[in-house]
């Protein structure tokens, strides 16, 4: 119905995370009505990023070169490693401010039923790290989930005796009500609770 | 017809989806699997908080539209098991046992004596039933429950009720020695273990050496591969 190369863009774009085959339609008509420059901006965007980005030699982080601006930052406390799952994740910890460490990104969560064992996440390279004498601490700050539980414990038995090894505390959200608490959360909230 | 429906249910999987959702994979009591959105379910604040995630029993109330996916309306927690998700083995082996489930019983039928049998496993790994022999029992029986036991009392080919040395998935159970050629060997500890797992509540079961346990699973895959057309993952990490 389209020219081969307007067929070929909405190909392409339907094939990104949700996206459908209607919107990508509606995107790629987009990209034909803008001008040249912008067009052509997001396609060397597109380049470019695929280019120049890689995982951090270091933390498995995205980087551009071999190692990431937190692993090149001399300032940042080096006896501390926040592991997290995904890159994504990073960002929350340095929009808060509070957490001067590095990082290591897994790339995932351990999942039997997707078929994703330790072998297929970055540990082997988190153990190496831990080994190191000047970290301290290991912060495990992997996802609330079953998934991120499963990680969390699995890197913990690794790494017993190793380095003091912590985990993220899980309870309650702020302004959250207690009556829509589930039962694990709040079971969670309450063995953890603090003297004040 | 669109409308609302309430069920009991074990969420056997959670997959991300979109922005803040999440997509459930349920094994229900009134309609057997059951595929589910649940809008916002990852934000913090989520009225859902963590009920649906992987191996709660929960009571839901669906929507039913004219999708494939029923939208999660509300969940109530019948059993969240804490114990077995702060322990990883238990964890491993809870999400083998629901994967189990997804792929062998795929269909909208319910079937309540699976359902049960596995909520009754997820209850012994929640007391720290961590064995192998439970995982191997708990396969088998499901098996069982889904209309594909093997036959372990007579050569599944000729009946014969002596000389039972060897295993045939294509056969549907046990042969004996001049009908082995078509399985594979199956010692007499492999046979007792699959009887007394077939036999006797999973917490019962007995304890059996490696090499027997290898077999016992060997038969159960076999069996789910030629009358289930479905593969499962290895029982445990090892």
């Amino acid at each position: 119905m389209h020219a081969a190369p307007i067929s070929r863009l909405i190909n392409e774009l339907s094939r990104l995370p949700g996206v459908g085959r209607r919107t990508a339609q509606r995107l790629a008509f987009h990209i034909l009505r803008a001008d040249d420059e912008e067009a052509f901006a997001l396609a060397d965007a597109i380049r470019e990023v695929k280019e120049k980005i890689g995982l951090c030699e270091i933390c498995q982080n995205l980087a551009e070169g071999p190692r990431c601006r937190i692993c090149q930052d001399e300032g940042r406390d080096r006896s501390v490693i926040c592991v997290v799952e995904e890159p994504a994740d990073v960002i929350p910890f340095e929009r808060i401010g509070e957490f001067r460490g590095l990082y290591h990104v897994l790339g995932g969560a351990l999942s039997p039923i997707d078929g994703i064992d330790p072998e297929h996440l970055k540990i082997a390279e988190l153990l190496h790290r831990a080994g190191a004498e000047e970290v301290r601490e290991v912060v495990l700050a992997t996802n609330p989930t079953t998934t991120g539980e499963a990680t969390a414990l699995h890197i913990a038995g690794q790494l017993g005796g190793v380095v003091i090894v912590t985990r993220l505390a899980s309870g309650l959200p702020v302004g959250a009500d207690l009556e829509h608490a589930d039962e694990v959360t709040l079971g969670r909230a309450f063995s953890g609770r603090r003297t004040l | 017809m669109p409308g609302t429906f309430k069920t009991e249910a074990v969420v056997l999987r959670s997959i991300r989806y979109g922005e803040a959702d999440r997509i459930i994979h349920l094994y229900t009591t009134t309609r057997g699997r059951v595929n589910a959105i649940a809008k916002g379910a990852r934000r913090p604040k989520s009225r859902f908080g963590g009920r649906l995630e992987p191996f709660f029993r929960c009571e839901l109330v669906l929507y039913e539209g004219r999708g494939e996916l029923c939208t999660v309306n509300a969940a109530s927690t019948l059993d969240g098991y804490p114990a077995l998700r702060a322990d990883g083995a238990a964890i491993d082996a809870a999400a083998r046992a629901c994967d189990a489930v997804l792929r062998l019983l795929d269909s909208a039928e319910p079937n309540l004596l699976a359902y049960n049998l596995l909520c009754r496993y997820l209850a012994l790994l929640e007391a720290g039933e961590e064995r192998l022999e439970a995982a191997l029992a708990f396969r088998l029986k499901l098996i069982l429950v889904a209309g594909f036991a093997p036959e372990l009392a007579a050569c599944a080919r000729c009946g014969e009720r002596q000389d039972l040395s060897g295993f045939s998935g294509a056969a549907g159970g046990v042969v004996c020695g001049s009908c082995e050629a078509e399985g594979f060997s199956l010692s007499a500890e492999a046979h007792r273990f699959l009887v007394g797992a077939i036999g006797n509540p999973i917490a019962d079961v007995g304890g059996a050496s490696a090499s027997a346990l290898r077999q016992a699973e060997r038969a159960i895959n076999e069996i789910v591969e030629h009358h289930a057309q479905v593969r499962f993952r290895r029982a445990s990490r090892r």
